[in-house]
């Protein structure tokens, strides 16, 4: 006080600024840090590997190398603004809008097996929009689902008995209407991803155990099924046994996993630094911008960028796990446990397709891989999480 | 959490329990995380390696550098030949996204018809040529063109700056940059240099990784070659040459301007000639050099050869008396002179100065053939130039054995061997250069690429005749170019000139008779201090025939430039004059 302000005028600091304009100090103290700035330094450390993934060929072109980089960081803040107001939502609010929610991701789907959809990679899954954009309705089907199905799942009951029969099962039939849908672009992935988030939420919502059993004995016989009638086209069953033997396909289908791997290997302790990765440069890891992303923290973080990764998911799991666990009420946890399996089985499922002991599904890596409505996606899920925290502490 | 448990007591084992299924999900879910982990430590720290050191070896590709080629220069260090930067425009048509576009943009920068170039960019293949050696700013307009999958590799191209001048003598490369023809072949190895290898990491589409380590050695790059040649001495002979050849309407002609003292060829004129940048255009015959691969009978101009030979044996000085019959019969064979004429007094320097074949074959037999022989060999006929030049024809000396009754008298005067033009005019420049004969040559050094001049070696050197014979028959050749000789054409003002002319019957190459003529001159200046030798043929020229009228002014054209441009005085003394008749 001997030298500066007088006393008498407050002073406004930066944070005082941010927590005016978020809606207070309570809100920012009331996040979950840890949860916000792991999915932020995942972000930020696939922006990066995203920039070396494609600079080289965006050089070969002419173009500016830091295109993709920029890309990332603008889908990244408008993920930010949605996970923003996805945090501040009213639950009352969501509740009643998840059903409509729901239904415009499935008609989304419907619009993709239209003509209108677009073919990218084998897959139509995408909806081109003016400006060169386009959006997958399949990454927001995800959200609508979980919605629907904590809504069915919590509602109607109180906490202590377990969820109805007929609940379940019309959950089960809200998970069937878009994995059908899905399977058609074929997106197995994804409908995988889907199944798995269900599964957990019915688990957790407290059914009877026998459901759980013959949930699993059902997913067995479906993929027996699937394989053994032919549903699934040869090249569809060659991509996913590729990662058994992965020198077997010759360049179709070993050949990605073979050079994600090698690049991954090449990597050692410390790996051969950010754009000089020869694998990532070379462009010898097809997708390594999208897909295969992890390849390229493989190669040029080595196992210290390569395992920071998986620490960063394993923290954001721990927080997930400790958001759903403290949720004052059912549909708050269950949402929590639809997004945490979601994302974590979909991390699983890629890193495990770039280490080769996943079969290639072509799934993003949340946070890290390229994509702009796979990162509004996973933002909107983590406001998610962040709601259901905030809720927990009133 | 508090409010949970508070609010729900746990009163029995429930299977359902949200928190105990939570807990499981977690442990589940932590060890597939652990499951990922493992298998990323096993990937980067066991595998690794292998797999790196496998991948390493595919993405390596090894390149040849070449080397420069080294430039080929005159005496002066003029370029007659030199390698520029070039580009090679390259696509990888996987690459292109629009063939039609590109190829109009790429036929509006570089020519040619866009269909062709659109062509050249569909397909699957990684690699093709669009263009060969185009100029560096011509590949940056490409460049600017920014079209995906149009690339471009470095090359060199050879060009010759001075056209036709000593393109006999400098040859010319083939498509992939070796000699084909003359110098640029006979000195391939020199100017060539040895081609590095660069190791560098390749991308999948094949192209240099730009943030990888490179390995190799590097190019060395080739000698440079300085020649012996003045450029504007060649230049001058060149069109003399031309203008003579084209006049006389002869098959071809040549000049050699040769430095006595150091064997040291000036100029090596032939004509016609032809463009070393487009070698192509010409025909196969006249892109070599005539004057080192054709070997012709001289004639008259040899007869120096006998005189110095019976001189040098002492069997007879300038002034010595012979008698000269209108014919005369040897090995069943009359011969003549030129000209019909009657019983003739000459002097031995009237013989030559007459160009008489009788009174040479008289002189001859004074020493016998066997030491004429002897003299011809020591004077080189029959023997190679050393010029490392390609075909080169050293021409024929038969042996004694071989020698019927007529072939002592004709090779006394020039007919019955052959030399081709290098050949005869250093025997002139032996003559000059006070009996001793060194070995005729192009090249004065090899320029290293720091610029440094490591000179060839020298020139073999033999003494032939003693300076005294050399003298003597230098001041009898003088005599012919005098007005009591035969070529009178050939003087110089302010200059002593010594000379002689050969019209010598020419052996048809198709009929293997003889049919037409070779017209000759070979003579040096000044004629008492010998700086130059300049020797002119034109082979079977049909209007006109005597060497006197078609060579001898192409010397003085040639001989009178050669003395300005290398600056070499008169000596200011006045020519003897010497009977050729008694």
């Amino acid at each position: 006080m001997t030298y500066g302000y007088p006393s008498t005028i407050p002073r406004r600091t930066t944070g005082d600024v941010v927590a005016r304009a978020t809606g207070g100090w309570g809100y920012l103290r009331g996040l979950d840090w840890w949860l916000l700035l792991s999915a932020l330094a995942l972000s930020i450390i696939g922006a990066l590997l995203v920039w070396s993934a494609t600079r080289a060929k965006q050089i070969s072109f002419g173009n500016d190398p830091e295109t993709y980089f920029k890309r990332h960081l603008l889908n990244l803040a408008i993920g930010l603004v949605l996970g923003f107001f996805m945090s501040r939502v009213d639950y009352r609010l969501l509740r009643a809008y998840s059903p409509i929610l729901f239904g415009l991701s499935v008609l989304g789907l419907l619009v993709v097996l239209s003509p209108l959809g677009q073919t990218i990679n084998g897959t139509k899954a995408w909806i081109p929009l003016p400006a060169g954009f386009s959006i997958q309705p399949a990454e927001f089907t995800k959200i609508g689902l979980i919605l629907v199905v904590a809504l069915l799942l919590a509602e109607r009951r109180d906490a202590e008995s377990e969820p109805a029969n007929r609940d379940i099962l019309i959950s089960l039939a809200c998970f069937a209407v878009p994995a059908v849908l899905i399977m058609r672009q074929p997106d197995l992935g994804t409908a995988l991803i889907m199944a798995v988030a269900v599964f957990g939420m019915i688990a957790v919502s407290g059914a009877r155990t026998r459901w759980i059993v013959s949930m699993m004995a059902g997913a067995v016989a479906a993929a027996v099924a699937v394989v053994q009638l032919g549903i699934l086209q040869t090249y569809q069953l060659q991509r996913l046994t590729a990662f058994a033997d992965p020198d077997g396909g010759g360049r179709t289908f070993g050949y990605n996993t073979q050079q994600a791997r090698i690049a991954i290997g090449s990597g050692g302790l410390t790996g051969e630094g950010l754009f000089h990765g020869a694998q990532t440069q070379g462009r010898f890891v097809p997708f390594n911008q999208t897909d295969f992303v992890y390849s390229v923290a493989g190669e040029e973080l080595g196992l210290i960028g390569a395992g920071a990764i998986i620490l960063l998911f394993g923290v954001l799991l721990w927080r997930g796990v400790r958001i759903a666990t403290r949720a004052s009420d059912m549909f708050g946890r269950l949402v929590a446990v639809g997004v945490l399996c979601w994302l974590s089985f979909q991390a699983f499922e890629n890193i495990g397709m770039n280490l080769g002991i996943m079969p290639v599904t072509g799934v993003p890596l949340p946070f890290l891989s390229y994509g702009g409505t796979s990162m509004f996606a996973t933002w909107i899920a983590i406001g998610l999480l962040q709601n259901v925290h905030l809720r927990s502490q009133d | 959490m508090t409010r949970t448990v508070h609010r729900r007591p746990a009163r029995r084992f429930r299977p359902g329990n949200p928190r105990l299924r939570l807990r499981v999900a977690l442990v589940a879910a932590l060890m597939l995380l652990s499951v990922v982990g493992v298998r990323v430590l096993e990937l980067q720290t066991i595998q690794g390696p292998t797999l790196a050191a496998a991948a390493a070896a595919d993405r390596t590709r090894t390149v040849t550098l070449p080397a420069e080629r080294g430039q080929i220069t005159d005496r002066n260090g003029t370029a007659l030949a030199t390698t520029v930067e070039a580009r090679n425009v390259t696509a990888d048509q996987t690459l292109v996204e629009d063939p039609q576009a590109a190829g109009e943009a790429l036929a509006g920068v570089l020519g040619g018809d866009p269909q062709a170039y659109a062509e050249r960019l569909t397909g699957e293949r990684r690699f093709v040529y669009l263009a060969k050696d185009v100029t560096p700013q011509t590949w940056e307009r490409v460049r600017e063109l920014a079209i995906p999958g149009v690339f471009s590799e470095p090359t060199s191209t050879r060009v010759y700056p001075a056209g036709d001048t000593a393109a006999n003598v400098v040859g010319f490369v083939g498509a992939e940059g070796n000699g084909l023809g003359g110098m640029e072949y006979g000195f391939d190895t020199e100017l060539a240099g040895v081609p590095g290898t660069l190791e560098y990491q390749r991308s999948a589409r094949g192209q240099e990784i730009p943030t990888t380590a490179q390995d190799g050695t590097p190019a060395v790059p080739g000698l440079g070659v300085q020649l012996t040649i003045d450029r504007d001495v060649q230049w001058k002979a060149q069109q003399a040459i031309a203008a003579a050849v084209r006049g006389a309407r002869a098959d071809w002609g040549q000049v050699t301007v040769m430095a006595p003292q150091t064997g040291e060829i000036v100029a090596l004129a032939t004509a016609p000639t032809f463009d070393p940048n487009r070698p192509a255009d010409t025909a196969v015959a006249d892109r070599g050099n005539r004057a080192v691969s054709d070997a012709y009978e001289p004639g008259s101009t040899s007869k120096i050869m006998t005189m110095a030979a019976v001189l040098d044996q002492h069997k007879a000085n300038p002034r010595s008396r012979f008698v000269v019959p209108p014919t005369l019969t040897r090995g069943g064979h009359v011969f003549h002179d030129s000209e019909p004429h009657g019983t003739l007094k000459l002097t031995l320097a009237g013989i030559l100065a007459r160009s008489s074949n009788i009174g040479t074959i008289q002189a001859a037999e004074r020493i016998g053939g066997k030491t004429l022989y002897s003299y011809l060999k020591k004077f080189g006929i029959g023997e190679p130039t050393g010029l490392r030049f390609p075909g080169e024809n050293r021409g024929a000396l038969p042996t004694p054995a071989q020698w019927s009754g007529t072939t002592f008298p004709s090779l006394a005067f020039g007919q019955g061997l052959s030399a081709n033009s290098v050949q005869m005019a250093s025997i002139y420049a032996t003559i000059a250069n006070d009996g001793v004969r060194v070995a005729p040559n192009l090249v004065k050094g090899f320029v290293r690429a720091d610029g440094s001049v490591q000179p060839a070696a020298a020139p073999a050197s033999s003494r032939v005749v003693s300076a005294a014979t050399a003298s003597t028959v230098r001041r009898m050749l003088e005599g012919v170019v005098s007005d009591q000789g035969t070529a009178p054409q050939a003087t110089i003002p302010g200059y002593r000139v010594a000379g002689k002319t050969g019209t010598a019957q020419r052996v048809d190459p198709d009929c293997r008779c003889y049919k037409g003529y070779v017209s000759s001159f070979i003579g040096m200046a000044p004629a008492d201090d010998p700086q130059l030798v300049v020797a002119v043929s034109l082979s079977n020229p049909r209007n006109g025939k005597y060497g006197s009228v078609l060579a001898a002014p192409v010397f003085k054209k040639v001989m009178t430039f050669a003395l300005q441009q290398l600056q070499i005085a008169p000596t200011g003394t006045a020519s003897p004059r010497i009977r050729t008749t008694w």
